[in-house]
């Protein structure tokens, strides 16, 4: 009897230590999926950029070309002016979207009949392909039998059709409406989770001091969205920089380039044309610069989105 | 009880993860790929893998694969169609050990051949094509060995079965005679003033001429120039250097469609599908495309009205320089291939009279060897027969392999038709640019600069190139 409570307590630690790396291990089994997808998926693919840095890499030979891409990205003005297009883009883009979204939210979250069915139409282009929604508008560009320009025609607003796509003068302001239209119905929904977790009582405590609508959308529910606010339009300012599989599709980066952003730049480099050959090693040494341009422009929000919190 | 659950789901989880992560069968590649013939005979056949990126000929490749399956019970062919990204594909699937046995390759797939060559993938065809004379019989291979296209030296990686044309002009017959043109004149300047009246005619609702997003310089402009004696690709193969200068009277003319008003509004920024619709429908009179239109206009986009296929004008009205074709429907054999004598006798069946002869009248492609040509009924090809190669269309060397910086000539070029830039703009910036990427390349070893000393742009594919590489 003595002897098997002494066994007993000797081996109590044992079960203890036992269970501790149990736990452990499956901790680690449980996160090894996520780990290995993050690694082969994000890690690898951010390393192997830094390998053809310095080659000429067409994807099966690399010819060593030491800081030329380095150098080369500083004087390539076709890169620059496309970064310059991306900020106007972006800027543009989120000018419209996010308002639009806000106030969609606003609407789509009071209790009017038939507002479910609008959620769901307003938010239908989020899930439809990029690439099939750009041809469409392809179609409701076009300068020739082109919806838009019909409508246009038939409402009096212009008298000759527009080209929209192929002028300069409104490419850019066609891809927008196309980003614009595809990306505001998510947002829409952001804003709808944050404005319902606003308390009601909130609402109801301003509707008995008198405030109106406005008075209530700006004092109340505007500073009470802030938190989801910053998320959304941090969100939204990466999106909105990363954006260009609808440009491909619209316009290629033209007409002369006009709507050339830094991305679809770096695609094309990436991929080579019909007459030249792919060129890795520049594309990687210009996927950092924009990846170091978005990681700025985020990072200067934040900090805004800081400092505005501290003044308020 | 809790922890025991958390362990049974983790380990279930990085199974399931490994196991995805393993499971690499299969013989496609990803994306739209579509295997439509499979191999089916005994677990002792070797089977050889093909990739193909046409889709068009799907039903003869896969009836005549089906009957080569049939009749060998030693070799089996698996015959899959990508068509999407074909040359990223192919290159990715052979770094990732997954690649075919064997992959059809025509001009048109953009596979600079040096590249792929010293990158190690493709296998030369010299020592099996010098043992079959029947093959040299049936594709005329000897004289089909184009410089950096399908050859480099004595070194043949590739023959082509067939040719598309060069670049033609499809025009609405009707459209044009109303206007006072019995057909295409044979001068740019000439075409441009019948893009002109048809417009004038079409009272805003047809116009003279369209183009596509989709490359639209080449669809016809390109062989203008070609033919009007510009340099190929802007590439000087006497002097070795890239000269866009020849280009200027043929993009200056070219110019004036826009000017005039003479181009439906917007084509340019259609995609080709879609300015072929327009062209069916009668929206122009003038499109500009090789032989495969003869296709697209009988069974993609049946056209109801009276259409005809003409040669491109030239400035003068006189041809100066070889009008570029595009052979097609070759086979390359892959270095990765464990068994190249059978891959070969697929790529030899491929290449058989036998094969090639349906392949022909089936109006897949037109015949490149005198042989094929001779051997075919082409009164059954329809309107393929229109595009017949003439005596003045031949394939150019390839010119360097060069990185540019910036746009293509391509690109930069119709942006001085488009009226963006000038002519002499866009000539001088091309020049700088090629030539800087010439010499970067020749100093990095990444390409070498061809040198013709006895070239004639009547017949490009003639010349003795060298190569040299400073």
């Amino acid at each position: 009897m003595s002897e098997t409570k002494a066994k007993t307590a000797v081996k109590a630690p044992k079960r203890g230590m036992d269970a501790n790396t149990s736990a452990k291990i499956a901790t680690v089994l449980m996160m090894f999926p996520a780990v290995l997808l993050l690694c082969v998926v994000s890690i690898y693919p951010f390393l192997w950029l830094f390998r053809y840095v310095f080659y000429d890499y067409n994807g099966m030979t690399s010819y060593f070309t030491g800081l030329h891409n380095f150098t080369r990205m500083f004087g390539d003005t076709a890169f620059w002016a496309s970064v310059g297009h991306t900020f106007e883009y972006a800027i543009l883009k989120i000018i419209f979207i996010i308002p639009l979204a806000l106030i969609m939210a606003e609407l789509m979250s009071q209790k009017i009949r038939g507002s479910g069915v609008f959620r769901v139409i307003y938010f239908m282009p989020t899930i439809i392909s990029t690439a099939i929604s750009a041809m469409v508008f392809g179609f409701i560009f076009a300068a020739y039998n082109g919806v838009l320009n019909a409508v246009l025609r038939a409402t009096g607003i212009i008298s000759q059709n527009i080209n929209w796509l192929g002028d300069s003068n409104t490419a850019m302001w066609a891809v927008l409406i196309v980003a614009v239209w595809g990306g505001f119905g998510n947002y829409m929904i952001y804003f709808m989770s944050g404005l319902s977790s606003i308390p009601h009582d909130v609402y109801e405590s301003a509707m008995i001091d008198g405030a109106g609508g406005l008075t209530t959308f700006f004092r109340i529910t505007l500073p009470m969205l802030s938190p989801m606010f910053k998320v959304i339009m941090m969100l939204a300012i990466t999106a909105a920089f990363k954006d260009y599989e609808s440009i491909m599709v619209l316009t290629q980066g033209g007409p002369d380039n006009r709507t050339q952003v830094m991305f679809l730049y770096i695609y094309q480099l990436l991929f080579g044309t019909s007459t030249t050959k792919p060129q890795i090693g520049y594309a990687c040494v210009l996927s950092l610069v924009a990846a170091i341009i978005v990681g700025i422009v985020t990072g200067l929000y934040m900090l805004l989105a800081r400092k505005l919190d501290d003044v308020m | 009880m809790r922890k025991t659950m958390a362990k049974v789901t983790a380990l279930a989880v990085a199974a399931g993860m490994l196991a995805a992560c393993g499971s690499t069968g299969g013989s496609t590649g990803g994306g739209t790929a579509e295997t439509s013939t499979g191999a089916t005979g005994s677990g002792d056949a070797t089977v050889i893998e093909v990739w193909s990126n046409n889709r068009h000929d799907e039903e003869y490749m896969t009836q005549m694969i089906d009957a080569f399956n049939a009749s060998h019970t030693d070799i089996q062919i698996e015959y899959t169609i990508l068509t999407d990204d074909w040359a990223n594909s192919i290159q990715l699937a052979f770094q990732a050990n997954t690649a075919p046995d064997i992959i059809t390759i025509a001009a048109s797939d953009n596979m600079t051949l040096s590249d792929y060559v010293s990158g190690g993938m493709f296998e030369s065809l010299t020592p099996y094509i010098e043992a079959d004379t029947e093959f040299q019989t049936v594709t005329e291979v000897y004289d089909h060995m184009y410089e950096g296209l399908n050859s480099i030296g004595d070194e043949i990686y590739w023959v082509p079965n067939g040719v598309r044309s060069g670049t033609r002009i499809e025009y609405n017959v009707e459209l044009l005679k109303n206007a006072g043109y019995d057909g295409v004149p044979a001068t740019l300047d000439e075409l441009v003033e019948a893009c002109k009246a048809v417009t004038e005619q079409g009272n805003g609702s047809v116009y003279g001429v369209g183009f596509t997003s989709s490359s639209p310089l080449s669809r016809w402009i390109e062989g203008v120039a070609e033919m009007s004696g510009a340099t190929h690709m802007g590439y000087d193969y006497v002097n070795g250097v890239f000269d866009f200068s020849s280009w200027k009277p043929v993009i200056e003319s070219a110019a004036k469609l826009y000017a005039d008003g003479s181009v439906l509004p917007g084509s340019e920024t259609q995609g080709v599908d879609n300015s072929r619709a327009l062209f069916a429908q009668g929206a122009f009179a003038v499109w500009g495309n090789a032989s495969q239109e003869a296709g697209v206009f009988t069974d993609q986009f049946p056209v109801s009205f009276d259409w005809g296929v003409a040669e491109l004008p030239t400035m003068d009205g006189t041809v100066k320089g070889a009008l570029s074709c595009t052979p097609n429907f070759g086979f390359t054999m892959l270095t990765s291939c464990e068994n190249k004598d059978a891959a070969w006798e697929v790529i030899k069946y491929f290449s058989s009279e036998d094969f090639m002869k349906g392949y022909l009248e089936g109006g897949y492609t037109l015949p490149l060897s005198t042989y094929m040509s001779e051997k075919i009924d082409s009164s059954k090809t329809g309107r393929l027969a229109d595009f017949a190669l003439t005596d003045y269309e031949d394939v150019y060397p390839t010119p360097p392999s060069v990185a540019i910086e910036g746009d293509d000539y391509l690109v930069t070029l119709w942006n001085a038709v488009l009226g963006n830039v000038s002519a002499d703009e866009a000539i001088q910036d091309l020049n700088t640019r090629y030539n800087e990427a010439l010499e970067r390349g020749l100093s990095n070893g990444s390409c070498t600069r061809v040198v013709i000393a006895d070239y004639d742009p009547l017949h490009p594919s003639a010349g003795t190139p060298t190569y040299e590489t400073e």
